[in-house]
């Protein structure tokens, strides 16, 4: 009953889900039934959050009671606190994070995944991020702000002032429009785990050693990168003409599944043309240009300027630096990722698919000694 | 799009010359194209784990070269040992190794998988083990000895005395037979995350969160819990009986692939029975009980004694804590896991797979929180 090999599993059908569905022919992104463009800039991530976890959206007395619940839940255990500060300062935020969580979710006993423990680990994220990023540049970790929101308080705890209202507004959409994504390498890592009957926490550490790869969520800071690059050349069209023939990527091009414009990807470029003029400027000519050259290489693509693209641009306005882009966007998918989690240990079945032998047949080994 | 078959069940995920499970006769054939029950009796586990990596068993020169390689890769960094300390003694070993695991990849950089790391990785687990057993007792560290081989130092650095040359020989040859085993799921688990080009010990925490469940690595300790509870010969046939009315899971029975009595199990059987006679008594009669009642509920299904069952006698025969059963799983399987990341490297692709969606209607409007 086995069938032949998909690579990259494109295609196949890995699991049913509630949760969010892309819809890549018609470039919509749906949670629970709502079109991202109607949450993005209406909702807040906690209310999103909560929207993942429970299928529904909270009135206000349930909305209450999730932001307390994640405020009683932004610190760190002991034993957390002692690896944050065990780590080497130029560690990658990434593998802080990865490791921080692990050791902050750590049990005596397996639990099953339940939507408290999600909760918990949601709140943990901007904490860890924070505190690393206050010892990376020697200032004193500072205590959560009970009275601030998700993303308020994120910014608090980095920057040890409140933020504006319109930059907290825009790390809020940010952490909306990223909250999830049907089943991305990272969700299904998370699933997989969970196939298992492993615990919530597992799912989450093996879901951030995913999303820290370059081909999904670790190429946000490589989009500044490169328009630092292309900025300084003469002649912008030229110079990414030669970075082609040297067979180098656009970053923040590309994607599996949209065949239209990614939805998320034109909330960002608004809020980065409103936010970040100069990067915009920047972007948008070479967006232009390097659309132009793929189509010419590749007529038959569809257009595919991603949700990184512009991103890059309204996390930077936002002042965060680029090594924490990637480490963001985690605590925007893991309300996603323990959504799917949720899910998964609901209707469980073992995720272990097949695979197809390509080598050798059957034959003896040598002895040691006998082996040229 | 596909049709959807739960749990990815007969769909190919992969191509792999690491390792064939071959079912229907029931053959565990490892790289090279050497079958298990040829390799255990003359193989030790770094001959097996230089097998996986480079494709061929090693000469004396080459062994001799991973043997010091290994033994010089023992030792935690500072940030690994950091965080050690920092764990509660009875947390879940299996988070431990996770956090620790974590904690000693943390890198500056991301970097491209090595066949040096990969070594280096493999050669750390019996430290980190060996240290979470200690500390459960209360008891000093241990440090390595260079001068032991893989599993004779895992016994030492439990215990802190010599193990004798056959309780090396039954963790040696577990260590052997548990190296891989295809496209389970911690080992899917690792290649998903790879193929985001992250890191080898992302991938390596992804796999060990995924064995961590009762349905994949946690299965030995599900197994010899439940010969603890039916605690003699005589008492099988009653508590079996009992367990099948309340529709009880026999655990140790069942496995997705072997339509035949899976090779490792034979073996594991056979070695069980000088490993700790007393123990293979009881496990003798209940695996005759336990198939019989099986056969006669699913006379359809094929005999299905797993690995896991024989793995807890011998296992227990070792004298290896039944709390650290899924930890001496990893710290075989990681020699797999590595590979298959290793293998993956060649061609890399992005695995994401499709999910169908069973929520909503997209495009339901979202009503004002005082609505709600």
């Amino acid at each position: 009953m086995s069938s032949s090999y998909v690579p990259g599993l494109e295609g196949v059908v890995a699991s049913q889900t509630a949760i969010s569905m892309v819809d890549g022919e018609n470039g919509r992104l749906v949670y629970q039934g709502y079109v991202i463009a109607d949450l993005a800039e209406q909702m807040s991530f906690e209310e999103v959050a909560f929207l993942l976890w429970e299928g529904r959206l909270p009135n206000r007395s349930e909305l209450d009671a999730l932001s307390l619940e994640l405020t009683n839940h932004r610190t760190l255990t002991q034993a957390a606190n002692v690896t944050l500060d065990a780590l080497p300062m130029d560690t990658d935020p990434m593998d802080v994070l990865r490791s921080v969580v692990s050791v902050q979710s750590v049990e005596h006993k397996l639990a099953k995944p339940t939507v408290p423990l999600a909760i918990h680990a949601t709140a943990s994220f901007p904490t860890i991020l924070a505190m690393f990023f206050r010892r990376q540049n020697g200032l004193a970790p500072l205590k959560p702000r009970a009275d601030l929101g998700h993303a308020a308080n994120y910014l608090y705890m980095m920057n040890g002032k409140e933020a504006s209202p319109e930059i907290v507004r825009a790390l809020n959409t940010y952490l909306v429009l990223l909250a999830d994504h049907g089943m991305n390498a990272s969700t299904f890592t998370a699933r997989v785990i969970a196939s298992t009957e492993s615990d919530l926490g597992s799912s989450l550490v093996g879901a951030i050693g995913a999303l820290k790869g370059p081909a999904h969520g670790g190429a946000p800071s490589a989009v500044i990168e490169q328009l630092e690059i292309i900025g300084a050349a003469d002649d912008a069209e030229k110079h990414m003409r030669e970075m082609r023939r040297r067979k180098e990527k656009f970053m923040g091009f590309g994607h599996r599944v949209y065949r239209v414009y990614d939805p998320r990807a034109k909330i960002l470029k608004e809020m980065c043309r409103r936010m970040n003029p100069k990067f915009y400027e920047l972007a948008e000519r070479v967006e232009e240009i390097a659309l132009r050259i793929l189509h010419e290489e590749h007529p038959e693509r569809p257009q595919s300027t991603n949700v990184e693209f512009y991103s890059a641009g309204v996390l930077q306005a936002i002042g965060l630096p680029k090594e924490y882009f990637t480490p963001t966007f985690a605590a925007a998918r893991v309300a996603g990722w323990s959504a799917h989690v949720l899910e998964q240990a609901g209707h469980n079945r073992i995720i272990r698919p097949q695979s197809e032998y390509i080598g050798p047949e059957p034959r003896k080994p040598i002895p040691l000694g006998e082996r040229s | 799009m596909a049709d959807f078959s739960p749990g990815l069940e007969g769909v190919v995920a992969a191509e792999t010359a690491v390792s064939e499970v071959d079912g229907a006769n029931g053959r565990l054939i490892y790289r090279g194209g050497y079958l298990i029950e040829d390799l255990v009796p003359v193989v030790s586990y770094e001959e097996v784990a230089y097998l996986l990596w480079n494709g061929e068993l090693p000469n004396e020169k080459e062994l001799d070269a991973l043997r010091q390689q290994m033994a010089s890769a023992r030792a935690l960094n500072k940030s690994a040992r950091g965080t050690l300390t920092a764990m509660d003694p009875a947390t879940d070993p299996m988070d431990t190794l996770r956090t620790v695991v974590s904690a000693q990849g943390a890198a500056k950089s991301l970097m491209k998988p090595t066949l040096e790391e990969a070594v280096a990785l493999t050669a750390v687990f019996p430290t980190i083990v060996g240290a979470i057993q200690r500390r459960r007792q209360g008891k000093e560290i241990v440090e390595p000895r260079a001068d032991l081989g893989h599993s004779a130092n895992l016994l030492w650095m439990m215990t802190g005395e010599e193990p004798s040359a056959e309780k090396v020989h039954w963790v040696d040859s577990y260590l052997v037979l548990l190296a891989d085993h295809g496209l389970n799921a911690s080992t899917f688990a690792a290649r998903v995350v790879a193929s985001t080009g992250s890191d080898l010990t992302s991938c390596v925490v992804g796999a060990i969160a995924t064995l961590k469940g009762p349905a994949h690595g946690g299965a030995t300790l599900a197994a010899r819990t439940m010969l603890d509870k039916i605690g003699s010969a005589d008492n099988a046939e009653k508590w079996l009986t009992e367990a099948h009315a309340r529709h009880e899971r026999f655990s140790g029975f069942g496995h997705r692939v072997y339509r035949t009595y899976d090779p490792r199990a034979k073996i594991l059987r056979e070695m069980a029975q000088s490993a700790n006679p007393e123990l293979a008594k009881t496990a003798g009669r209940t695996e005759e009980v336990a198939l019989r009642i099986l056969h006669e509920a699913h006379p359809d299904r094929p005999n299905a004694t797993n690995v896991d069952f024989w793995a807890s006698v011998v296992l227990t025969g070792a004298g290896i804590p039944k709390e650290l059963f899924t930890t001496i799983f990893a710290t075989s399987r990681v020699a797999g896991w590595t590979a298959h990341v290793l293998e993956s490297m060649s061609d890399l692709r992005l695995i994401r797979p499709a999910s169908r969606w069973v929520g909503p209607q997209p495009g339901k409007k979202p009503l004002q929180l005082t609505k709600r």
